[in-house]
């Protein structure tokens, strides 16, 4: 698929939650929409020869033989090779049951959090009515404060940040403490030599001398950009119709089929 | 070009009868081309494979339970066996793509319960399995049958013959579905030891069923859940034997099942057994 130039114009058909923000007693009813996207040029396998798509199957190690959805389950490796075996069941009832919340504990200034945090964020729309959300969204912009908080989306129970982004609410989840490496536990980092006053001078000037505003839009994806033209270029040239082939080797069979067919009609 | 069968073939070249070079492609062929003449006695029955997918000489697997991957368009009937202990999903071949696809998994043989799914133990046809014990040969599987099929013509029955596949015969009798296994199998059972009284060679009880130069009437398979080859099923010989039904004109002296193959069946077009299960009968009391 061609993917448009501009970033910007994409509004998703579907609400993918709905629910309220709640503060204490407090209910914002809102919707939640995607937000990121991967703009990233996505490529299909093909069979070198036909130029076919090619498909991905579950095949059993001991005797490769294609395992149906129905019959996977899943499992934990103790160690290379041993397993525990677990029943979708059993997971299931592990799982945090989806609620209808964003639940804010506490808010904290928006910048001072690190984006390290950050993994992935969603616009917020008002549901029903526009008066608690406007509320909300104006009281952040002025305090430049965020909202920290949880959500349950699907299956997974995620640390969120509330926060105003362009006269909108938005909604980033964050990663877990746990999933985010810590410096000081690289070697090469705890024996940092200290730099000269003069050093430091100079690094400044040239901070200061290359500082501006932000704007993600001088940035571009040369690789997609290289991408895209060359698509444009085969597009007008050949390219290779996805189709169902008869392997030669099975004309017999059809024949046969063909023959089969006719009889079983009558 | 329209789709002719959902199934999708692989390995059509593997040799699956390496005696007589047979691809699985081969295997196929035979069982479409065979498929008008098969569905109709296969039909609402369940059916127990025997799978070669590297061929016969490799060893292969009896499978009553549907195997992984099953497509949801293949039929099956789900039933507790008490030799497995837990419910099995027999398949049931109720059409030309089941087939194929039975086929493509090299269940090269296809055997098949005397009872249909709609009344699983009301069996609709009595089974008669002549099994020669060397030095007895065909020819004397073929005496039998022949005695066999005296008798049950005077009962007012219509036997159906075939081929094992190996040196036996196999008759069959389609009968009304009123009776049970029990009952069927004790007819059977009856009607091998009145054989066995008119003749040396016949023998009606599992007791004695390997003596050697007799003939073994097999009367156990009429029992709930218990299969036999179907007709036109390959068997896992070397030479690729068919059990094949027959006209009862060729079930003479000389008679030569190992000749009845997956090379010399598919000639034949005409159908031995056409219009079989139309005609059913009710067992009389008394055997004589």
């Amino acid at each position: 698929m061609m993917e448009e130039e501009e970033p910007s114009g994409r509004v998703p058909k579907r609400p993918l939650w709905s629910g309220a923000v709640t503060i204490g007693l407090v209910n914002v009813p809102v919707k939640l929409y995607v937000m990121t996207f991967d703009k990233a040029f996505s490529f299909r396998f093909l069979h070198k020869q036909d130029g076919q798509p090619l498909k991905y199957q579950r095949v059993c190690v001991k005797d490769n033989r294609v395992v149906p959805w129905e019959d996977t389950t899943r499992g934990y490796e103790v160690r290379k090779n041993q397993f525990i075996m677990f029943d979708t069941k059993e997971l299931d009832a592990a799982r945090p049951q989806s609620s209808q919340k964003i639940r804010i504990d506490k808010f904290v200034d928006y910048f001072s959090i690190d984006p390290i945090y950050f993994e992935k964020s969603y616009i917020l729309t008002p549901d029903k009515s526009s008066e608690a959300y406007s509320l909300l969204l104006t009281a952040l912009q002025k305090t430049q404060k965020a909202g920290v908080g949880r959500i349950t989306l699907r299956t997974k129970e995620y640390p969120i940040l509330l926060h105003a982004y362009k006269d909108a609410l938005v909604m980033t989840t964050l990663r877990y403490a746990n999933e985010i490496s810590d410096p000081t536990k690289f070697e090469e980092l705890k024996q940092l030599k200290e730099p000269e006053r003069k050093e430091v001078d100079l690094a400044i000037k040239i901070v200061k001398d290359l500082s501006g505003d932000f704007d993600i839009t001088e940035y571009k994806d040369a690789y997609a950009e290289r991408i895209r033209q060359l698509i444009a270029k085969k597009l007008k040239g050949e390219t290779i119709v996805a189709e169902k082939p008869v392997k030669p080797e099975a004309k017999e069979l059809m024949l046969a089929l063909q023959e089969t067919l006719k009889q079983l009609k009558k | 070009m329209d789709k002719l069968t959902k199934v999708e073939f692989t390995n059509l070249d593997k040799i699956l009868y390496p005696d007589v070079k047979l691809t699985k492609e081969k295997v196929i062929e035979h069982y479409i081309r065979m498929a008008p003449r098969m569905l109709e006695i296969l039909k609402n029955r369940p059916t127990v494979l025997t799978r070669f997918p590297d061929g016969i000489n490799k060893e292969g697997f009896y499978e009553k339970d549907m195997p992984l991957g099953t497509p949801s368009w293949v039929k099956t009937f789900r039933e507790y066996s008490e030799t497995a202990r837990r419910e099995i999903n027999y398949i049931v071949c109720n059409d030309l793509d089941t087939l194929i696809w039975l086929a493509n998994l090299a269940a090269l043989e296809i055997h098949m319960t005397l009872s249909q799914i709609d009344a699983f133990d009301k069996p609709d046809l009595l089974a008669f399995d002549l099994d020669p014990q060397p030095p007895a040969g065909t020819d004397d599987a073929v005496h039998v049958a022949l005695m066999l099929k005296e008798k049950l013509d005077e009962l007012g029955l219509t036997p159906y013959v075939k081929t094992s596949g190996k040196r036996g015969l196999h008759i069959l009798v389609p009968i009304v579905r009123e009776y049970t296994f029990a009952q069927t199998r004790e007819y059977v059972h009856e009607i091998a030891r009145a054989l066995a009284q008119e003749s040396p060679i016949v023998v009606s009880e599992f007791s004695r069923s390997k003596k050697p130069g007799t003939v073994y009437v097999d009367y156990a398979q009429n029992s709930h859940g218990k299969t036999m080859v179907c007709p036109y099923s390959l068997r896992a010989t070397s030479q690729a034997t068919v059990s094949t039904p027959l006209h009862w004109s060729e079930v003479k002296k000389g008679l030569k099942p190992e000749k009845l193959t997956l090379s010399t069946v598919a000639k034949s077009k005409s159908n031995p057994w056409k219009g079989m299960l139309e005609e059913r009968h009710r067992l009389e009391e008394s055997v004589g």
